[in-house]
């Protein structure tokens, strides 16, 4: 009776081979027929070789294994003898086939028509009809007339017939399979190339620079002891002039960032672009050109580990503050994501006006030139550029940094409003690859996942964030008339010693061997201190880490709740843009 | 008969509709609904029923115009990622610029001009061209330099916004930071100026403007100046300002003034901070609330304008206008008279990013721009006096004018 019940459904799928071996096993067993040997031989042969090759990755071959189950390989097995199988008794399902009415009905070989398509295979060959073939499917077979037992007509039908709500049910979780695997090749495909290119981007350390990594023995990015993490915000116009007229890139923002994991403190601080400082093995520079120094020797590309390698080292050796990870952003990508997104659309609260707006986005070759900003005020849209603008001027209200920071979150509003539509999933591949050469950075993607998760939850209020402006530093000029920013040591090393917890280690070695004031003419020292750029060899990402990391930031933001779907990981690298580009860690309130 | 024809049609359905065709059927609503969780599908074109596509804007969506008929008189002026537009009561639209990144069309009240600005890096230019967007003539030009002042970098560029024509079609509003660098020498600090006030010049000699309204120091300055219609000695403006007791607060009021007090004061008024700055100017709106954007009815006896209600609403007020008080500016009891109509404003409208409002050369409707399905547009809303009640409201819906997306911060001009 039992055969007549709902249940007497076919076994699933996992109850086809409970005892399937692992997938090297499979290569070893020849399955008799030609169409299950072919069958399995790309179901599996196919995903076991590109996964070998790292080709393919893990998540998309998760479904072939459950193909036999459904495919023609499955009623194929069924007329196999036990000795047949390799592993010596046949898998559970035959055993039950042989019970008494474990299965509707057993049909002979040409009885039963042939699978025309492998997920349903199995209601085909219970039921018959489907398949439109003459020699393999004979009409009376429908009924069972055509060939066993004769049985009454309506217990026959009775007991072929699947539910319809079963029917139902497995195609729907067809379906969903189907999605799975094709989410997980989405992901792999779509965003893997970009995601590569943006993490574990590992710079090696300049000669004699301690590496702060090697004490924490692989602790995790948020326990074990603290954390400075220096955010590098540059555009990507080439404006910095090289002795040889060549010209390469600067880094206008300079921020570390501190994390206590123990206490869950954290501190920020800016470094004024214009800081007249030594950088280590080039004499006095101001720090953006620290980035540009170091990027001539590896060959002057927007991002450059050159240039991260001279500017990480120029604040450990000039403040002690040893840095364990980088991340550099290219001012650009913030721009082409508002235009990928269509830009935002705000309501200016006053006339913006600015006539020292830094003119270091676009087409200007001059690294210190300015611009003038007016942008009206009452609600308008603002592409990618304008926004930019409205975020970053510093000079358009009384109030400074508040002001500022008001027309920040109403950006950052606007863009929240444009990432929670669900058009978006369609942009992001495009969203990725925008960040893809404009977001740079030697943590792992499950690393930024943590961190931006981590600052996301913390009261931005209760950062410790120390901007070295006035008291900190004063203006000035150099001889030949250059503006820039003199550090006030004795106001700086008590800050930075307290906020980074250095102790007396705090230093402030601002004074250079070889003074050098000269934009144009900047030549390295003789004995330059510097590891040799061109020679830093660049880790790229192992390509199965990161589609695990995809997949495991997209299942894990998903079941973290809150109003954020953190697809792939991309809106932590988002976070990281924002981060550095608003210099404010109210960007992450998205 | 009929009854069988029914019995025969449920019967073919019963045909048709068999039960394994319900997996399909489940299939088909799992496929479409998952569409709609992707948002695949969809297009950037307009759908707004009854629309004819004119252009596609820079965001990659189809700007299309209303084709009722006769919706409203005259002509309306806006821009289209800053190309000058006009259509008709026959939604007849006509693109009269294409390239000049123009802003703030305004038409003379003669009918052959059109005054408005054009762009540039670092500046922008006052010029006027007929209406049929050949003839254009440079009024006043903002192009300059940056140079070096001892440890300053400065600059001789200008920017000039947001021209408005006089009656007689000889003059013209509009407003600069020209004179920016006049605050060096008469502050002696050495920070410009940048906040745009407001001037007048002659047509016929636009290189001497005269001051007419000035901005305080550090929140923009003053922005929506236009002569008041019947009263030629009479502008109202938007004024931009920090309070004077804090200098942390915003306080965005419609100012009227009568042109004429800083010519004959010589002196007398002054820009500054907002706790120095002195200038004829008269508040009409109370500083608790932020209003902005007046714009004078035909006959000059109200103002429509915007206030901020809450974050992104914004409504749309009518009021009427205070007589008689810019000839005694800065007097206690005339400062207060001038709030009273205020009090009784009509609200007409609220939505998110209401906008911009003109009114229709009759005075029977109001052209706004509205934000809807994440574009901004031209829509009309027809207005109702009461002569009794002097309150002011809306007759029926607003109607959509333009679909896709026009330029929001660009004001348009409605004329005859």
């Amino acid at each position: 009776m039992a055969g007549n019940a709902p249940s007497a459904a076919p076994p699933s799928p996992s109850g086809q081979f409970p005892d399937t071996p692992a997938r090297g096993l499979l290569s070893g067993w020849n399955p008799p027929q030609e169409q299950a040997a072919s069958h399995l031989q790309h179901a599996n042969g196919s995903a076991l070789a590109e996964l070998a090759t790292n080709k393919q990755p893990a998540v998309q071959a998760q479904p072939a294994p459950i193909s036999p189950a459904h495919g023609p390989g499955w009623y194929q097995n069924l007329q196999q003898p036990a000795s047949s199988w390799p592993w010596g008794a046949p898998p559970r399902s035959q055993q039950q086939l042989s019970s008494p009415a474990p299965f509707p009905v057993q049909q002979s070989p040409a009885q039963r028509p042939p699978a025309p398509a492998a997920s349903l295979a199995p209601f085909y060959s219970s039921q018959g009809p489907a398949p439109q073939s003459s020699t393999a499917a004979p009409a009376g077979s429908r009924n069972g007339s055509a060939g066993g037992p004769p049985r009454g007509k309506k217990k026959q039908r009775k007991k072929r017939r699947f539910p319809m709500w079963a029917r139902v049910l497995v195609a729907v979780f067809g379906v969903i399979l189907l999605l799975v695997g094709g989410a997980a090749g989405y992901l792999y495909f779509t965003f893997s190339p970009s995601v590569n290119n943006i993490v574990g981007q590992q710079v090696q350390r300049a000669r004699g620079e301690e590496d702060p990594n090697a004490s924490r023995n692989g602790a995790d990015i948020l326990s074990g002891p603290r954390i400075n993490i220096l955010l590098l915000g540059s555009d990507t116009d080439e404006k910095f002039t090289n002795a040889d007229g060549s010209h390469s890139y600067l880094a206008q923002t300079d921020i570390v960032v501190t994390i206590d994991p123990a206490t869950k403190s954290v501190g920020m601080l800016s470094i004024p672009r214009d800081f007249y400082i030594n950088v280590p093995g080039y004499g006095m520079h101001k720090l953006d050109e620290a980035y540009a120094l170091g990027g001539v020797a590896s060959g002057n590309a927007d991002y450059s580990p050159g240039g991260v390698a001279l500017s990480r080292y120029t604040i450990e050796q000039d403040f002690g503050i040893p840095i364990n990870y980088y991340a550099w952003i290219g001012l650009t990508g913030f721009v082409q994501v508002i235009n990928t997104v269509g830009g935002v659309d705000v309501d200016v609260t006053h006339p913006i006006t600015d006539d020292n707006y830094p003119d270091d986005v676009g087409n200007s070759k001059d690294p210190y030139g300015y611009m003038r900003l007016y942008i009206p005020p009452g609600p308008q849209h603002l592409d990618g550029i304008t926004a930019l603008e409205y975020v970053r001027s510093r000079h358009a209200d009384l109030v400074g940094d508040f002001g500022r920071s008001a027309r920040q979150q109403q950006v950052l509003s606007a863009l929240k409003t444009k990432l929670n539509n669900p058009d978006i999933i369609g942009k992001l591949p495009t969203i990725a690859n925008d960040l893809n050469g404009y977001v740079k950075t030697d943590m792992q993607l499950s690393d930024v996942f943590k961190l931006m998760n981590f600052a996301r939850s913390i009261n931005p209020n209760s950062i410790n964030k120390v901007i070295l402006d006035a008291p900190y530093s004063s203006t000035g000029t150099l001889p030949g008339g250059e503006s820039v920013v003199f550090p006030n040591c004795a106001k700086i090393v008590p800050v930075i010693s307290k906020m980074f917890d250095l102790g007396s280690k705090a230093a402030c070695n601002i004074q250079g061997s070889t003074g050098n004031t000269s934009v144009a003419g900047v030549s390295p020292a003789s004995s330059p201190q510097v590891a040799p750029v061109a020679e830093i060899p660049q880790v790229s990402s192992d390509s199965l880490q990161t589609a695990s990391q995809l997949a495991s930031m997209s299942m894990m933001s998903l079941f973290a709740g809150g109003d954020q779907y953190d697809f792939s990981g991309i809106h932590s690298l988002l976070d990281l843009l924002l981060l550095t580009v608003f210099e404010a860690p109210q960007a992450l309130q998205v | 008969m009929r009854k069988k024809q029914t019995s025969k049609n449920i019967s073919k359905l019963s045909l048709i509709w068999k039960p394994r065709n319900s997996s399909l059927l489940l299939l088909l609503l799992l496929a479409f609904g998952l569409q709609g969780c992707f948002g695949i599908g969809g297009s950037n074109t307009s759908n707004t029923p009854g629309t004819k596509p004119i252009t596609t804007n820079a965001n990659g969506q189809q700007v299309g115009v209303n084709q009722t008929q006769n919706l409203f008189k005259g002509k309306i002026y806006f821009t289209i990622d800053h190309n000058l537009w006009v259509i008709d009561p026959s939604n007849n639209a006509r693109e009269i610029t294409h390239g000049g990144n123009l802003y703030d069309p305004a038409i003379s009240p003669d009918g052959k001009w059109i005054a408005c600005i054009a762009r540039y890096k670092d500046y922008s230019n006052l010029i006027y061209l007929s209406t049929t967007g050949n003839s254009a003539h440079l009024l006043r030009s903002g192009n300059g330099k940056y140079y070096q002042d001892g440890p300053y970098v400065k600059s001789t560029y200008y920017w000039y916004a947001q021209p408005a024509w006089s009656a007689d079609s000889t003059h013209l509003l509009f407003l600069s930071d020209f004179e920016k660098e006049d605050w060096y020498a008469a502050t002696g600090e050495n920070a410009p100026l940048l906040d745009l006030q407001v001037f007048s010049i002659s047509l016929n000699n636009p290189s001497k403007p005269q001051d007419v309204a000035y901005a305080s120091f550090g929140d923009g300055g003053d922005r929506d100046p236009s002569y008041r219609p019947g009263h030629p000695n009479e502008i109202v403006y938007t004024h931009y300002a920090y309070d004077a007791a804090t200098q942390t607060q915003q306080v965005i009021q419609i100012f009227l003034e009568d042109v004429t007090q800083i010519a004959d004061h010589p002196g007398l008024y002054h820009p500054g901070s907002p706790s120095s700055a002195f200038d004829p100017g008269i508040a009409i709106t109370s500083p608790k609330d932020e209003d902005l954007q007046p714009a004078f009815s035909p006959d000059g006896n109200a103002i429509a304008f915007v206030k901020r209600e809450a974050s992104g609403t914004m409504g749309i007020y009518i009021m009427h206008v205070p007589e008689n008080v810019t000839a005694t500016p800065n007097d206690p009891k005339t400062e207060q008279e001038a709030l009273i109509p205020y009090k009784t404003a009509s609200h007409i409208l609220s939505g998110q990013y209401v906008s911009q409002p003109v009114w229709s050369p009759d005075g029977k409707q109001l052209a706004y721009i509205s934000y809807d399905n994440s574009t901004f547009d031209l829509w009309l809303a027809n207005i109702n006096y009461n002569a009794k009640t002097g309150a002011y409201s809306m007759q029926g819906s607003p109607v959509q004018l333009t679909s896709g997306g026009i330029d929001a911060d660009s004001r348009p001009f409605w004329t005859t």
